[in-house]
């Protein structure tokens, strides 16, 4: 009963201060209330967002931490802004070395794997330069990176592509001078349900174990499916205690992007006025 | 004859000097062989180290009557506060780098990168410093009730600090009696720091982040994480055997323990299987590079201080000679009274803060 009054407490108040922000962007629906529009929204920032939720491992997890390194994240952003993108979108990042001083590298690819929470998110980019695989890890919140754009706004079917290292190379190949593909506003993320080929064995991992639902047919003999299958762990799903130790409930999510919301917004408008002003840029471009 | 008495008379001399010897050699002292070469120091518990908590009982109270304790406990935790309010940490003894301030009890909170103006990127450790108060003094003069040792020299002062102000009613009588004049109420956690005598602190001081500076080097002393009884390859790094070419049941094993003949035996020290981990080290000589003082935070380098998140760890200024501060430390303790309002965030020069503008690499001329 406790826990229940407290969480309607904290719901409350977390909703008080979200309410200042439903007035300028609640695409208010006479049928669903504004308060249900905003946490929709608001619940839509962990695929935005992932690396402002706490460690999957509840071992790591340190509130007033997370605290700190979310408003680090927040203040970083106000210097560059970061997309939204995802595994499988196409990305340019231009950054700074000092190794090349005066000097910044523009570098094209397609993202591969994204990883880490917090101060630690980095993401992969792999791309074929004169018939060799180059891959780069970046970190996200390093004050080198200069700027990242989305040329491809895509997922894919898996949650890593790092199989791409094993494909063949027309499959990780992306022209550096590529034009960004603009999305219309609103628009769901296009998932891209392509079939990559890998190339024959030897691999560097043994892709037939990891269920990857991007991927060509692999054309192995029947042995290596049986011992993908002796291997499979289908209990895992059920386990219930392994699933809620690695997600976030709701309401905690609720409270933590409650904090940076407004910040967040604000950010996101400014990317939204600039996007209009590219769009505009464009056309005489062409002429 | 007279040879006979000759010889009883050398003998005579002979004892006698054998007696006079044995006096003064040391052996005639009682003096117990010890087993190892140099002998294990003893646990003596420290004279604060008693029972803490006590067995939770039904006391059957009403819900009112609970309520009451519960103020009760809330109004001596104000006054108290206001007690340390009041307290002056100032002294007019000027900082000497030989001097041995004071350590505080803090909490490891987790691990996150700073960057640094030249691009480096910079792993730390964040430890929050808990709410330390000054329970006890002890002086120089001080005698442990068994002393086994016959001489202490360069002997220092101890303080004894707890960190996180608990209900005292969770307490033992015994525990909550070390509190008794310090005007501090019970606390979860103790630890003692030794300090040079002029480094004391009034009893109820509490002591804050900023009784660090940014720039300067910590030793952190925590307990590391229990690995539980694990084998040589874990514990000792050992390259264990190989998994093929006919190597049956040895894959991480330690191999041979000792050589025959004269050595035949198993020597002391051979690293061997056993328990890992929940042993208390000591990470030597790490920067702080940042301090909030809203939160009392510390962002300390490196990220393999002993211990869990979320374990406690006692931070104390470095002993290492090539790290000590340059300039003075706030002594015996930073004062909040005298000085303006310290910034919530508070870097290192060569820290990038979050907020700056990109970094751009210049070429150098």
């Amino acid at each position: 009963m406790l826990s229940l009054i407290s969480r309607s407490k904290w719901l409350s108040k977390s909703a008080k201060c979200l309410r200042t922000v439903s007035a300028q962007t609640a695409l208010t629906q006479n049928n669903e209330k504004p308060k249900d529009v905003l946490r929709k929204q608001v619940l839509e920032y962990r695929h935005v967002y992932p690396e402002f939720l706490p460690d999957p491992n509840p071992d790591f997890r340190n509130s007033l931490r997370e605290k700190l390194e979310r408003n680090d994240m927040v203040a970083r952003r106000t210097q560059i802004d970061i997309p939204e993108f995802y595994v499988g979108s196409i990305l340019a990042v231009t950054s700074s070395d000092p190794h090349s001083p005066g000097k910044t590298q523009r570098f094209v690819g397609i993202c591969i794997k994204r990883e880490g929470c917090g101060l630690r998110a980095s993401f992969i980019l792999r791309n074929v330069i004169d018939h060799q695989g180059v891959e780069m890890m970046y970190e996200m919140y390093d004050p080198a990176l200069h700027k990242v754009e989305v040329l491809k706004l895509e997922k894919r079917l898996d949650d890593h592509l790092l199989y791409l290292r094993d494909a063949l190379p027309e499959f990780s190949t992306i022209d550096v001078n590529m034009d960004p593909e603009i999305l219309t506003e609103g628009a769901p993320v296009p998932i891209n349900p392509i079939k990559v080929k890998l190339k024959p064995r030897p691999w560097l991992e043994r892709w037939e174990r990891q269920h990857l639902r991007g991927v060509q047919d692999l054309g192995l003999a029947e042995k290596f499916y049986k011992r993908a299958q002796e291997l499979e762990k289908p209990w895992e799903k059920y386990d219930l205690m392994k699933e809620y130790m690695k997600t976030i409930p709701e309401e905690q999510q609720l409270e933590i992007f409650g904090e940076v919301q407004s910040e967040l917004h604000k950010l996101e408008l400014q990317r939204r006025k600039m996007k209009r002003k590219r769009v505009f840029v464009k056309p005489s471009k062409l002429a | 004859m007279a040879l006979v008495n000759v010889a009883t008379k050398t003998c005579c001399n002979i004892r006698i000097l054998e007696e006079k010897l044995r006096t003064l050699s040391l052996t005639a002292l009682t003096i117990k062989r010890e087993k190892h070469l140099n002998a294990r120091p003893r646990l003596r518990n420290p004279t604060w180290f008693t029972q803490k908590t006590r067995a939770p009982t039904n006391e059957e109270m009403t819900s009112e009557n609970q309520e009451f304790l519960k103020e009760i406990v809330q109004d001596k935790m104000t006054e108290s506060a206001a007690h340390a309010k009041e307290i002056v940490t100032t002294s007019n003894i000027p900082w000497d780098p030989k001097m041995q301030r004071a350590g505080v009890i803090a909490r490891k909170i987790g691990i996150y990168p700073l960057w640094l103006k030249n691009g480096k990127k910079v792993s730390t450790t964040l430890l929050q410093v808990l709410d330390n108060h000054v329970v006890k003094y002890y002086s120089p003069d001080y005698e442990p009730p068994k002393q086994l040792r016959p001489k202490v020299y360069n002997r220092k002062a101890c303080l004894l600090i707890g960190a996180e102000v608990a209900d005292p009613s969770l307490f033992t009588k015994d525990y909550c009696g070390i509190f008794k004049n310090s005007g501090v109420l019970p606390t979860k956690f103790l630890a003692r720091f030794f300090i040079s005598p002029d480094a004391a602190l009034p009893l109820g001081t509490t002591i804050t982040a900023q009784h660090f500076q940014v720039g300067n080097y910590v030793d952190i002393r925590g307990k590391t994480i229990d690995r539980g009884f694990q084998g040589v390859m874990k514990r000792h790094g050992f390259k264990g055997m190989p998994a093929s070419h006919g190597v049956t049941k040895t894959h991480r094993r330690g191999g041979n323990i000792g050589g025959g003949g004269e050595k035949g035996r198993v020597w002391p020290g051979t690293k061997m299987p056993g328990h890992m981990g929940n042993r208390f080290r000591i990470a030597r000589g790490l920067k702080i590079w940042r301090i909030n003082t809203k939160y009392n935070v510390l962002w300390v380098s490196g990220q393999a201080i002993p211990g869990e998140t979320n374990s406690l760890v006692y931070v104390f200024d470095s002993k290492l000679p090539l790290r000590k501060p340059t300039s003075a430390l706030p002594f015996p303790t930073y004062f909040e009274g005298q000085n303006e309002e310290a910034p919530e965030d508070i870097f290192d020069e060569e820290v990038h803060l979050f907020s700056e503008p990109t970094i751009v690499f210049d070429e150098k001329k």
